[in-house]
């Protein structure tokens, strides 16, 4: 269970200030996956941030059950200098978990060949998304924080992310961003609409994208 | 306690990723944070000895510069390396249990054991390769070296904070610590200064520091101006202002 209690957010850059949320107050059960949809530059990737505990709110607070992984995206969280292995060796250290194991997953699932041992600034975003991905579904947790990682990667990559999901929904949850209202549908049971700092829920997944488009289309 | 235990397994990860990294693009890796000040010392003792017949104290060039140099390092080494612990380690900090002071200690337990390692090796080398017997004094040497890595320690926190609000203030910074080693009493003696320039040496920390450093290795050194209380003083007053400044910045840091 993840709940939001009053929970207020402001992102601030020289001396703009804009509210990411404003006082919301919302409760996700487990058992559902969450898409999150909003208008560009409304804050999805900030309020995934603060799921995972990265940033931290400005008043309120969130109150998390379960292990909630780390927003994970194509760009953010790897060290471009270090090689593929040591970034992955990283995350298994720091979170205590055993490093070869994750490695051989890892290795396996990313299909990256030599360029698994190449540092990763030398990796396409492509490359980027199949690592973190692949890192990201070798530690168990039981929320895993999504943020536009499917829209890159080809067809295969795509249909390997599913079927991985599939497997994980067992036990599993996920909370998804994305602009693409399919990805949301094939992935989620549950919507979240970002709008003007307000969080809205949605019990199903489709009212919540015909909530997103009619608020695209004011403006 | 399961805080504590995170905190130190991010630590052990920490100082890993920094040895991997922090010479990785040079073949030879780490060797290079011991050939480096031990080179540095090697040339100054052959420029000095070149210019002067004997040194300001002892016999030895090759001590002199040495205990002031390491003494000096041991300060110098660690902000150099410090002030950047949180900005060159920000892709980490997407990971929610990574804190901001993991990077710092990782680092300030990382360059301790460097800078002790030079030490050991360097000075060791030395007065393995005297001829006259020399008695170390250790409580006073490891007093000193506890100093310099927190005043060390304290600087770099405040300029981890400061370096991101102010890029202006790096530059200032740098070049204000420039001629640092020039005035911190690494290549003479603040005791032979005459009286009213020589408070004004005193009032820098890092002068005491090397002093103190000093008379550990030279029994006979009587360290006229060393002031202990003084550089306590300063050195925990310092630490206790970076750690305001950096638990008060943590959104800084985080770049939220």
């Amino acid at each position: 269970m993840i709940r939001f209690e009053q929970a207020t957010k402001y992102a601030r850059t020289k001396g703009i200030k804009k509210p990411i949320i404003e006082n919301a107050s919302l409760t996700l059960n487990r058992g559902k996956s969450v898409g999150l949809l909003g208008r560009n530059g409304a804050g999805k990737s900030t309020l995934l941030r603060l799921i995972a505990g990265a940033i931290k709110l400005d008043s309120g607070r969130i109150i998390r059950r379960g292990k909630i992984s780390w927003p994970l995206g194509f760009q953010g969280s790897f060290q471009g200098p270090m090689t593929g292995e040591q970034n992955v060796r990283f995350v298994a250290r720091i979170y205590g978990i055993d490093t070869e194991k994750l490695i051989a997953y890892v290795e396996d699932f990313a299909e990256l060949g030599p360029f698994f041992r190449a540092p990763v600034a030398t990796y396409s975003s492509g490359m980027k998304a199949r690592l973190a991905f692949g890192l990201s579904m070798g530690v168990n947790f039981d929320y895993y924080l999504v943020d536009e990682i499917t829209a890159v990667g080809d067809s295969n990559f795509r249909k390997k992310c599913q079927a991985v999901f599939e497997s994980k929904r067992q036990e599993s949850d996920v909370i998804m961003v994305s602009h693409s209202t399919g990805t949301i549908r094939d992935y989620c049971d549950c919507g979240v609409v970002l709008e003007k700092g307000k969080l809205t829920y949605y019990e199903d997944v489709e009212d919540a994208i015909r909530a997103h488009d009619s608020n695209m289309k004011e403006n | 306690m399961s805080y504590l235990a995170t905190h130190i397994r991010v630590v052990g990860a920490l100082l890993v990723r920094e040895m991997a990294t922090r010479f990785g693009s040079k073949p030879g890796g780490y060797i290079w944070a011991l050939l480096d000040p031990a080179a540095h010392i090697f040339l100054m003792t052959l420029v000095f000895q070149a210019i002067a017949r004997t040194p300001a104290l002892g016999t030895s060039f090759a001590l002199f510069f040495a205990t002031g140099y390491i003494a000096f390092q041991f300060y110098q080494a660690m902000t150099s390396y410090l002030n950047s612990a949180v900005r060159a380690n920000r892709a980490l900090l997407s990971y929610p249990n990574v804190a901001p002071i993991d990077t710092v200690v990782a680092r300030f337990v990382l360059q301790i054991g460097t800078t002790s390692l030079v030490a050991f090796i360097v000075l060791g080398a030395i007065i393995a390769n005297m001829r006259v017997e020399t008695s170390l004094h250790w409580p006073t040497i490891l007093e000193a070296v506890a100093m310099a890595c927190l005043f060390g320690l304290g600087v770099a926190m405040i300029n981890c904070v400061l370096f991101l609000k102010y890029p202006l203030y790096e530059q200032v910074f740098n070049i204000v610590n420039r001629p640092l080693f020039l005035i911190s009493g690494v290549f003479f003696l603040p005791d032979k200064i005459p009286a009213p320039y020589r408070d004004l040496v005193l009032v820098n920390p890092l002068v005491h520091i090397v002093m103190g450093f000093r008379k550990g290795f030279y029994p006979e050194y009587r360290a006229i101006g060393l002031d202990m209380n003084y550089l306590y003083g300063i050195a925990f007053l310092t630490l206790f202002a970076g750690m305001l400044v950096f638990t008060l910045s943590r959104k800084t840091l985080r770049n939220e």
